[in-house]
């Protein structure tokens, strides 16, 4: 820790605060300083020890966000990166967040091009349609909310029109979420029959890099008197590694979806729902035991202000696995694998207070069918435009080893992320 | 151009009835005062600072530029805010469809996760951005959402107290307007709860006539039980400068419009 203090104390002598409010100087965002960014530190460690593992530490990151924009003629040119110091992964990290040049075709079309974080979908932290790589190492670590989303390198055309927006994604090479390595966190494996954390840690095989292995994500979206209503077609891969090569290394199976979603105020609320269907291209019988299933999904949620500054959010999301007799029949480790409905409900609460100074947080998923449930408390204090400091917890409980929150029950942690803005 | 002189034409011959002989109906004095403080033009857009200062003095500060077009005068209305001040609120995008019949629409654009977040109907009376102002400040209340009384008319203002239809609806129990007779702008309101105590203060400190209109440039809310109040200042506005409709949608939240965005030579 000693060397954090000295990091963060520096960018304030380097950023010394113009005063943009002297009467005469409105901060022109031409002519002012195009660089802006974050110092941030943020140690977290485990409640209790994981055998497998040879840190309780969960977070050791030192990181500098430098983000800056010029505009050529009519074009956008944006940057946004982070470099820094991983101390579990013991490595300097560099993380380009953004990289992208945006420009007009004509009147009603936007392109934007390169490395970027792409969302869609009505969830709140659940993704049926949204299959834009996240990053889950970084959300049970408790990182900033904005980590969950990993960067990824596309084509973005999104066409405008008052019959219909259309948007396209093309990631000419698969992006994976960021998943489970064995690294920070062990991991279920049907094949051990238990936690695992390889060393070297798992890296699954991903796709060749050609055309058709590329992502096509599609979007068709319009908003009528208030009704958000959206259709999804995606092409692809299953975002984690969730199938096995016949040598039985972890792979990515062949993926299309097809969905849709409304969100619409009701009462005094937000509602959405939203569905998809899963066509695992090559297991399309269900009877191949290292290919995961079609599947199912589908949510329902809603969100409200039950008093002033306190909003609540409840979702229900199902997951239904198809074919499950065949996944049944064929399986290995048929105790193992995935009840046919696997459903989850999830809850947000979110307290803000003294204008927004304090905001207390807590989300909860909890699925009756694994029965096991993952709690997130969060407090941010922001003391000022400047500082801000961040604490919560990842817990994890549950009945059963492998399912997806219980097996992480050695990796509940608890975290302090310290902020400077400039 | 022409709406622009039937409207300026209409404002002058309003002030000078008003001037002549008072009003007495409260609904149509609210009505008025709506019309100027919320519809001036049939579009404008203006740059905007904060700076919001706690009970002990230390300030934060906020910055950015508002578009608004009207879809109808005194009628549905659409806002978009696009921040560029600090750094971690940075190109965030708030857009606002304001309704007279139904509940407004009101989405916010949060660039790190490329997030399109819908805020509920009844999220509106809550800080916006850490401000003493309520979201529901920056495109108003509707007037039908209280009842009005005009409780009196002194040389230079009507003086008018108004309470929630829904007394769930708003933290007050109700509050007192001073309005301008001359230029119909609300110059003074306090907000008094549930205890009879006035809590909560909104001001205007500058008016200047901007395209023919009387415009707040500077303002102030303060808090009167915790003593923090948050001064805005108005600058770069112009009236009727022709924003389109389709400025207002999903686009702009993901790519905001320069071309509105970006200040004219004055």
């Amino acid at each position: 820790m000693k060397v954090l203090i000295p990091l963060l104390l520096l960018p304030a002598a380097l950023f010394a605060q113009d005063d943009a409010w002297d009467d005469d100087s409105w901060d022109d965002e031409e002519a002012s300083s195009n660089w802006s960014g974050f110092v941030e530190a943020g140690l977290g460690t485990r409640f209790s020890a994981d055998p497998l593992i040879n840190t309780n530490n969960t977070l050791e990151d030192l990181r500098w966000r430098l983000e800056s924009r010029w505009q050529p003629g009519k074009a956008t040119i944006a940057f946004k990166a982070d470099a820094g110091y991983d101390g579990i992964e013991n490595d300097w990290v560099i993380d380009v967040r953004d990289l992208t040049l945006a420009f007009a075709i004509g009147s009603g079309a936007d392109v934007k091009i390169g490395r970027q974080v792409q969302t869609w979908g009505t969830g709140d932290l659940v993704f049926l349609n949204d299959l834009f790589p996240k990053d889950f190492v970084s959300f049970f670590s408790g990182r900033d909310d904005e980590y969950l989303k990993a960067p990824g390198n596309s084509l973005r055309i999104t066409r405008y029109s008052p019959a219909v927006n259309i948007d396209f994604a093309w990631t000419p090479v698969f992006e994976p979420d960021i998943y489970l390595t064995g690294e920070r966190y062990s991991f279920f494996s049907p094949l051990a029959g238990g936690n695992v954390a390889p060393n070297p840690p798992l890296s699954a095989i991903e796709p060749g890099e050609s055309f058709s292995n590329g992502e096509f994500a599609l979007r068709l979206f319009r908003t009528v008197s208030g009704r958000e209503y959206a259709v999804y077609a995606y092409r692809g891969y299953f975002k984690q590694p969730n199938a096995l090569t016949p040598a039985l290394e972890a792979t990515f199976a062949p993926m299309s979806s097809l969905g849709a979603s409304l969100r619409q105020p009701v009462g005094p609320g937000l509602f959405n729902t939203e569905v998809s269907y899963y066509d695992s291209r090559d297991d399309r019988d269900g009877d191949d035991p290292l290919l995961p299933n079609d599947q199912f999904r589908f949510l329902l949620g809603y969100e409200w202000e039950a008093k002033p500054n306190f909003t609540v959010g409840l979702q229900y999301y199902l997951e239904w696995t198809l074919d499950h007799d065949a996944l049944i029949a064929n399986s290995p480790f048929p105790q193992y694998e995935p009840d046919e409905i696997r459903h989850l409900i999830t809850n947000r609460l979110t307290y803000r207070a003294n204008r927004d100074k304090y905001t207390w947080s807590l989300f909860t998923f909890f699925s009756p069918s694994d029965r096991d449930v993952y709690l997130r408390p969060v407090f941010t204090y922001r003391h000022s435009d400047s500082w801000s400091l961040t604490t919560g917890a990842n817990l994890f409980d549950g009945r059963d080893e492998h399912t997806f929150f219980s097996q992480l029950q050695d990796a509940s942690n608890i975290y302090l992320r310290l902020k400077y803005n400039y | 151009m022409q709406k622009f002189f039937s409207v300026t034409v209409a404002a002058l011959v309003l002030t000078c009835s008003a001037y002549a002989e008072p009003l007495t109906s409260a609904d149509e004095v609210v009505a008025r005062a709506n019309l100027t403080a919320y519809y001036g033009g049939a579009d404008g857009r203006s740059e905007v600072r904060m700076i919001i200062s706690d009970a002990q003095g230390r300030e934060q500060r906020r910055q950015f530029t508002v578009l608004r077009r009207d879809v109808e005068d005194a009628g549905d209305q659409q806002f978009l805010v696009v921040f560029s001040q600090p750094s971690d609120v940075r190109d965030t995008v708030f857009l606002v469809n304001k309704h007279v019949t139904r509940d407004d629409d009101r989405w916010l654009y949060l660039p790190g996760l490329d997030l399109v977040k819908r805020i509920s109907a009844g999220d509106k009376r809550t800080s916006f951005v850490g401000a003493h102002y309520f979201y529901e400040d920056v495109s108003g209340r509707r007037p039908s959402e209280d009842t009005h009384e005009l409780i009196e008319t002194t040389n230079e203002f009507y003086v008018l107290k108004h309470v929630p239809v829904d007394p769930q609806s708003a933290e007050f129990a109700s509050y007192v307007t001073w309005i301008n007779r001359e230029t119909f702008l609300p110059m003074k309101i306090d907000y008094t709860n549930a205890a009879g105590d006035v809590y909560r203060r909104v001001e205007v400190l500058a008016v200047e006539t901007i395209d023919g209109y009387p415009t707040v440039t500077a303002s102030r809310v303060s808090d009167l039980l915790s003593g923090g109040k948050t001064d805005m200042q108005f600058r770069y506005i112009a009236y009727d400068v022709g924003i389109p409709a389709d400025v207002f949608t999903e686009r702009s939240l993901r790519t905001p419009p320069r071309e509105w965005l970006e200040r004219k030579a004055d």
